[in-house]
């Protein structure tokens, strides 16, 4: 058995190679996706419980005594503690550049231990300071990729109008378990407890003038695990005021989802990938174990003429396979290591955290486990048919040969004759092309899906912002103190007419007692609606798929929603999509939500549509430097967005060089065997007169005819299936107005690539025909 | 004066078994005249096959040269090579090596667009005249694996003589024959030669042997022996049968 093993490993080793680096890039790839999943997911919940997150944190401001109100909070049967951290809530600029979200200023206290630090160059933590210097600042890493800010640069906090900014210097980045992402549009800033007290002096000082708030994190910690957190927030609601100071309130679960909502959508795509590779890897062995039968089948049937059992050649079979793809397996998972090390580094500016890398041994045992199962198990399957072989009819070459169907034969040879012996060479070999059909359309459709979601993404994030705005924009001016709209509204028609605006603001209301923010609009019927009508009438209110799913409500029933002012019940009109806070948020008309609140014409920010979208950037110049801190002005997009868009650009260029790899091992690996099985056909075409570029130029042929036939049933695959597959993932991140379309990028691309990758690697293949021996053919 | 069609000089052929050589071929010189019917015989192993291989540039010399038309065979690049495989030489084997998934028609066009693949109606005409020619047109559109020996042979030799080569190279073409069907192929080549067709012919078969007017005989790489004959006529089947039996006799053959 030995011997044949190692005979069988010798003979097919360029098979057997391929598999190998098959497996290899699969597992690095794999390994790499759960290792930075598994860190990522687990390091947050770590970093969240040691910065003091509670089970449900509120965000708090103008709370006239927080210590009472946490006391009363904390009194309550299910709370087990409430730890409150002052904050202030600012808008800040850096380099000129004005935040899109508010920053919070923390104060830093180090005997807490709450945060950790990084080095100068983020390739380590260092000793967390002792004490921070007045006017000194420590900020997230992402705000490298959100602002391009570094040390010494400087960041200006408007706190009140009439100049009163405070000014800081950034000092060294620390890590925000909460706010370090950009993904997250909210920042937070560690200051000393000193300039805290000077900031709110200023705030107590500007009274109306002020254009900060101060407030609190309220870390609410529940007794038991026996209530979900939207009961304990309901509760809490239900029994104290927290409601009526709640900037936003966040469960631990969610403020984890969205630290790690980048890490988890690309992982999420990387792990399809790597899905599809497993399609491409199986249909490699598939293949490779076909023709080593056909070329085979004598030396088999030798064997078992001499007393080897069908099982025993399996085994061999089984074996032969068995140590590429386990000496792959291994080899990746360990270099997927320092690829998971390398991609966590490359986007700490990204995510803000420094995710550690173990591997994660239980989960890589489980994974791989079972593709090693499935592996042996499809091995164990195709080999089957080993113990159809008869021991003389294998000798004597009187097996079952594949059948030619004549009716489709393609006629004679005419014109363009590589072309028809390509043609020929398929209709009569197809099964031997199976592999190379299959391997183009599952990467065809997985570029296309990919290219269809880029191109949803659109160059400037365009579909990402319509799944996080509750409804279209090209600018949104939000006016503060005594500002009147008129005057910010005529600076923007002296640079472009306004063809359409509306009102929106997003205050903090409980939804059956749980917080949500309420998109609020005076124009309802621009939200995204999904199903049923939008919230026309004043007792009308639209929830995402999200809420109503946690709510179990469905369109016609009513919720109870509270505001500042009182409650009232609302009929659910429809259900629309807006992916902020993962999707819990809810739509209500303006008139509806009067009804429970106060107005305030500081609430609005008026969204407007311009004639000329090339004018964005020099409107928002001109109105912060018209009017500074009494405005806040926002493009439909914001800093994170780029980092989206640039990790799925990265995305694309790593999977079609994954494409382009896998194409050529595939190619080579089926070219190499269709050759030896061709190889005295080929030698006749050489003998009668064919040279050897003519016919690698129709085997390529074949090649690149598969991958067209392959990439256009992908290509429809994809324009099928895209959107069901995405939306299953999107919705997972809150997001529900996905929406695929084909654009020149998403289906002439993956089709040509793969088409001209099969095309160059076949013929590449084939440069064997030009050393193929016509005596040795001739004499077999 | 008969024209030479081919020339070998000093034709030498070695294989390596590591460091150890063997010579197969021992400094052959000859050459092969235009219209003959040249045959060469030797007892197995004496190096027939491979000296056919070594004259049609199907296979590589180690030294010597091999000229046709005045070019030294072996100079030519791969690409000539294939020219001159599908313009100026024919070859027949003993297993026919008709390509499995073409049909007869396919197998002898294919060849013909080898030659001249521009010229698709002309090829398309002169396959069907092979066809009938070789009394295999019913057959056409069946492949090899589905045709007798016979009729497999008979399209191996259209495919052969498609491009009107000038010299056709024959490697033991009845040797997987039964005698019905031999008789029609050697027939057909003896035919061929009539009408003027260059035959170099390597077999072991007396009756085959007496086809040509001229018989090398090989023994160990190097040609021993010559025998001139008349052109064959079925006449004299029998006279030629015993003088070339006793010459082979007296080569102990």
């Amino acid at each position: 058995m030995k011997i044949v093993l190692l005979s069988n490993v010798k003979k097919h080793k360029g098979s057997l190679i391929g598999i190998f680096l098959l497996m290899l890039f699969l597992s690095t790839a794999f390994g790499t996706v759960l290792t930075v999943w598994s860190n990522s997911n687990t390091y947050i919940i770590e970093q969240m419980q040691r910065s003091g997150f509670g089970d449900l944190t509120a965000w708090v401001s103008g709370v006239p005594d927080m210590s009472k109100l946490a006391d009363y909070i904390e009194s309550l049967e299910e709370v087990e503690a409430v730890e409150v951290q002052s904050v202030i809530f600012s808008n800040y600029t850096v380099y000129n550049q004005e935040s899109d979200s508010e920053g919070q200023l923390i104060v830093y206290k180090p005997e807490e231990k709450r945060y950790r630090f990084f080095t100068q160059d983020l390739s380590d933590y260092k000793e967390q300071p002792s004490k921070i210097g007045k006017k000194e600042i420590y900020v997230s890493p992402s705000m490298i990729s959100m602002f391009n800010i570094q040390i010494g640069d400087e960041i200006v906090f408007p706190l009140a109008r009439a100049g009163s900014n405070m000014i800081f210097t950034v000092k060294g980045f620390y890590e925000d378990p909460f706010m370090g992402s950009s993904m997250i549009g909210m920042k937070g800033f560690l200051i000393s407890e000193e300039d805290y007290h000077t900031a709110c002096n200023i705030l107590q000082n500007a009274g109306i003038d002020a254009l900060a708030r101060d407030g609190g994190m309220f870390h609410i910690f529940s007794k038991t695990n026996s209530i979900t957190t939207s009961e304990l927030n309901r509760m809490i609601n239900e029994h104290t005021a927290l409601a009526q100071y709640t900037e936003f309130v966040h469960s631990k679960e969610a403020i984890a989802g969205f630290m790690v909502i980048l890490q988890n959508a690309f992982g999420g795509l990387l792990a399809a990938f790597t899905f599809v590779l497993l399609i491409v890897v199986l249909v490699a062995i598939s293949y490779s174990i076909r023709s080593t039968m056909e070329t085979d089948m004598v030396n088999m049937g030798i064997l078992k003429t001499i007393g080897l059992t069908s099982i025993q050649i399996r085994r061999v079979q089984l074996m032969q396979y068995s140590i590429p793809i386990i000496a792959g397996m291994i080899l990746g998972i360990f270099f997927s290591i320092p690829f998971s090390a390398f991609i966590c580094n490359m986007t700490l500016t990204t995510t803000g955290m420094r995710i550690p890398i173990f591997l994660p041994i239980v989960w890589m045992i489980f994974c791989f486990g079972i593709i090693l199962i499935l592996l042996m198990g499809f091995i164990v399957l195709r080999t089957r048919k080993i113990s159809k072989i008869k021991p003389i009819q294998a000798i004597f070459d009187t097996m079952p040969k594949m059948s030619i169907n004549m009716q489709k034969k393609i006629g004679a040879f005419g014109k363009r004759i590589y072309l028809r012996l390509a043609v020929r060479q398929l209709s009569t070999g197809k099964r031997r092309y199976i592999s190379a059909l299959t391997v183009a359309i599952v990467l065809v459709f997985f570029a296309s899906l990919i290219g269809r979601i880029d191109a949803w993404l659109g160059a400037d994030g365009k579909g990402m912002m319509d799944a996080f705005n509750p409804a279209d924009h090209d600018i949104g001016v939000q006016v503060f103190g005594t500002l009147d709209n008129a005057q910010a509204e005529a600076m923007i028609r002296s640079y472009s007419d306004i063809t359409d605006m509306y009102l929106l603001a997003m205050p903090s209301v409980a939804v059956n007692g749980v917080d949500y923010t309420a998109n609020v609009i005076d124009q309802p019927e621009r939200f995204h609606m999904l199903k049923g009508k939008t919230c026309i009438n004043d007792n009308e209110i639209i929830l995402t798929e999200f809420v109503a799913a946690d709510f179990g409500v469905a369109i016609g029933d009513v919720v109870t929603v509270q505001g500042e002012r009182g409650s009232s019940e609302y009929r659910v009109s429809g259900i629309y999509s807006c992916a902020n806070d993962m999707g819990n948020n809810v739509g209500m008309s303006r008139e509806g939500y009067l009804k429970i609140a106060e107005d305030n014409p500081h609430i609005w920010c008026w969204h407007y549509f311009l004639a000329d979208l090339s004018q964005k950037k020099a409107i928002t110049e001109a109105l912060e430097n018209a009017y500074g801190g009494d405005v806040h002005v926002h493009e439909n997009t914001w800093s994170g967005l780029f980092g989206i868009i640039y990790a799925m650009r990265m995305l694309v260029v790593f999977m079609y060089i994954m494409v382009a790899v896998f194409i050529l091992i595939v190619t080579v690996m089926t070219g190499s065997k269709i050759l030896v099985i061709e190889q005295k056909d080929l030698g006749i075409y050489k003998a009668i007169g064919f040279s050897a570029n003519r016919l690698r130029v129709s085997f390529a042929l074949r090649f690149g005819m598969i991958a067209v036939v392959g990439s256009i049933i992908g290509i429809i695959l994809a324009a099928i299936l895209t959107n069901s597959i995405v939306s299953f993932v999107m919705k997972l991140a809150g997001i529900s107005n996905f929406a695929s379309f084909a654009t020149i990028e998403n289906v002439l691309l993956p089709v040509s690539a793969v088409t001209i990758l099969f095309l160059f690697f076949a013929y590449l293949a084939a440069g064997k025909i030009k050393k193929i021996n016509l005596i040795k053919l001739i004499r077999e | 004066m008969k024209n030479v069609i081919l020339r070998a000089n000093n034709v030498c052929k070695s294989f390596y078994q590591g460091s150890k050589e063997t010579q197969i071929l021992k400094s052959i010189t000859t050459d092969i005249y235009e219209g003959d019917f040249t045959v060469i015989m030797g007892a197995s192993g004496a190096g027939k096959s491979t000296l056919l291989y070594a004259l049609s540039g199907m296979d590589s010399i180690t030294s010597g040269e091999v000229i046709f038309k005045g070019q030294k065979i072996s100079n030519l690049s791969e690409k000539e090579q294939a020219t001159l495989r599908a313009k100026e030489f024919g070859f027949i084997f003993q297993q026919m090596h008709l390509v499995s998934n073409l049909t007869l028609f396919e197998n002898i066009a294919v060849a013909g667009y080898a030659g001249e693949p521009k010229d698709i109606k002309n090829i398309q005409d002169k396959t069907m005249k092979w066809l009938c020619q070789m009394n295999i047109e019913s057959v056409k559109n069946h492949l090899p694996s589905q045709v007798s020996g016979g009729e497999a042979q008979r399209a191996a030799i259209a495919r052969a003589m498609i491009n009107n080569p000038k010299l056709l190279f024959g490697d033991e073409p009845t040797g997987a024959l039964n005698k019905t069907n031999s008789e029609d192929v050697l027939n057909l080549l003896t035919e061929f030669n009539k009408n003027g067709q260059s035959i170099l012919l390597v077999t072991h078969d007396i009756k085959a042997a007496i086809r040509g007017n001229r018989i090398l005989y090989l023994e160990d790489g190097k040609i021993l022996d010559e025998l001139h004959l008349i052109s064959y006529q079925e006449d004299y089947v029998k006279t030629r049968e015993t003088k070339v039996n006793d010459w082979l006799t007296a080569l102990q053959w």
